[in-house]
């Protein structure tokens, strides 16, 4: 009975919130109080609304999305992979938690020249956003799978469980929804990273149109294409975290 | 041996090896290492022996070590000194052949698998196909038929105790090690556990030890019960249980039961004395 109701009003009030957001950004925009570079946000709305504005976008849009979910796969898997093994031989552990810690605190500024060279401009997007995505999943992961109960592992041992069958029956499952955990943090890092990315000479992308709108001092461009990445990455953050909540039902 | 040929094949078992020696512990001493260096000796020279298709109980004082001399027999600790052999081999050996059953004091069900799937683990985990007819046996043995797609977190405490006692029972093992099993259950459960597990014991005839601060449910479903000592935990005394089985509410009853409860209650409060 009192759900519904108690649902519809967390509703109203992030929508309310979220009003007053807008409101107060358009204000400051309105009247000047944060600069120039601080348009109304009517203005921004009204470019993206042009057809030339919404084509731009969403052709870039379609870029970073494409890179990020590319960056997002190949850095879940390998992280996933990675935790994994340092779960079944133990003795790697330490040294696959300072590589991760390392290359994690490298900026990606630092790395980018790098990228180039190696992986080229089109899909540097794609390998920084599976390195940030990779970092979360790799720490999220090794801490699930260290979650075991030692209820669960005396159990598996005392009914003759080989490795095999102790990682498939209980450490697995047991860290599923640790793996949403970590999609969810995840989701929102690909597209910041598939975006920075850009920055160094892709040929497409929001990043690309966040730098050129920059250098030719295109407000409303600039503001639309960063709105359209947060847009992105909310929507990313909100579908990760339905999965998180079914997982945690399902597996606890 | 014509008349009992609709019994299961194990029942006949025990009468076939009743002399063998199931469990034999000689002289073991466990000294747990803390923090800093400093020692904590849990067990000093505990001697046991089980026979094949004997139920033995254990009872003793809370942290007097009941529950490390059945971490013993499973091999999930080592003894600091002396010898734990189980049917003559190292007790971990019995474990990776899928003989062993354990039901713990935390039931360790798995929360994401349900009831059936629960049971069945054991067979999952040695690489056997899972023999449903057993399954549903047990099911019904432990009294959980219509629950069997229901998930731990869906039952009552008592339900997952019961769950547990199955899946030790699964693979009808050589040795049954309990571990207050029904420590978290009321009294009117745990007497009605009690019945049950005696029955259940009463038909697969499987070596068994009980941990338990019970002396009541000692009494009622062992042969023996051994006292232990509080800390560092020493073997006190071997009471040899002789009432009738079925023990049902005649025997507890009785005068002799209670001077048996009384008897040994009174040793637990000695040893209380001891430990303190």
């Amino acid at each position: 009975m009192n759900t519904p109701t108690r649902t519809s009003v967390k509703v109203a009030y992030s929508l309310a919130g979220g009003a007053l957001l807008i409101l107060a950004a358009q204000l400051i925009g309105q009247f000047g109080l944060a600069g120039r570079a601080w348009p109304p946000v009517m203005d921004v709305v009204s470019y993206v609304t042009t057809p030339a504005g919404a084509s731009l976008l969403w052709r870039n849009t379609l870029v970073t999305f494409s890179s990020a979910a590319q960056g997002f796969l190949l850095g879940a898997v390998i992280a996933v992979l990675g935790a994994a093994l340092a779960l079944v031989v133990p003795i790697i552990r330490p040294g696959m938690d300072r590589f991760a810690a390392i290359l994690h605190a490298v900026p990606t500024i630092a790395l980018a020249p790098l990228l180039i060279t190696t992986v080229g401009r089109e899909d540097a997007p794609a390998v920084i956003a599976a390195l940030s995505v990779g970092f979360v999943m790799f720490v999220t992961m090794a801490s699930g799978f260290a979650n075991t109960s030692s209820a669960h592992q005396d159990l598996f041992t005392v009914i003759g469980a080989n490795r095999t069958r102790r990682l498939a029956r209980l450490e697995l499952p047991r860290a599923v929804p640790a793996f949403f955990d970590g999609l969810t943090l995840s989701a929102p890092a690909a597209i910041l990273g598939a975006t920075i990315g850009e920055w160094f000479g892709a040929p497409m992308g929001l990043g690309l149109v966040i730098v050129s709108a920059m250098q030719n001092y295109q407000m409303a461009l600039l503001w639309a294409a960063a709105m359209a990445a947060t847009i992105m990455s909310l929507l990313a953050y909100l579908v990760f975290i339905q999965l998180q909540r079914v997982a945690m039902r399902r597996f606890t | 041996m014509s008349s009992t040929a609709t019994l299961t094949p194990m029942e006949t078992k025990p009468a076939e090896h009743a002399t063998r020696t199931a469990v034999s512990v000689n002289r073991a001493d466990k000294i747990f290492t803390l923090s800093r260096g400093k020692k904590l000796q849990a067990l000093a020279e505990v001697d046991l022996e089980v026979r094949e298709g004997e139920f033995v109980a254990i009872i003793g004082p809370s942290g007097c070590g009941k529950s490390t001399v059945l971490r013993l027999a499973a091999g999930l600790d080592r003894p600091t000194n002396g010898t734990v052999e189980i049917f003559g081999a190292a007790p971990h050996e019995l474990a990776t052949q899928h003989r062993l059953g354990v039901a713990f004091q935390e039931h360790a069900l798995l929360p994401w698998a349900s009831v059936r799937s629960n049971i069945a683990l054991p067979y999952k985990v040695a690489g056997r196909k899972v023999d449903d007819a057993r399954v549903d046996g047990l099911i019904e043995l432990v009294g959980l038929k219509g629950f069997e797609k229901a998930r731990p977190k869906q039952l009552s405490g008592g339900m997952r105790q019961r769950v547990s006692i199955a899946r030790a029972l699964a693979l009808s093992p050589d040795l049954l090690l309990l571990d207050e099993p029904f420590g978290a259950l009321d009294a009117v459960t745990r007497r009605r556990m009690n019945a049950e597990l005696a029955r259940i014991w009463g038909e697969e005839k499987i070596t068994t030890i009980l941990v338990t601060h019970d002396v009541d449910e000692a009494l009622i479903l062992a042969d023996r019960v051994v006292v232990m000592t509080g800390r560092p935990g020493r073997v006190r005394t071997i009471k040899n249980v002789d009432f009738p089985r079925p023990r049902d509410a005649a025997t507890t009853r009785s005068p002799e039961f209670h001077e048996l409860v009384d008897e040994l209650t009174s040793l637990l409060d000695a040893n209380d004395g001891d430990a303190a």
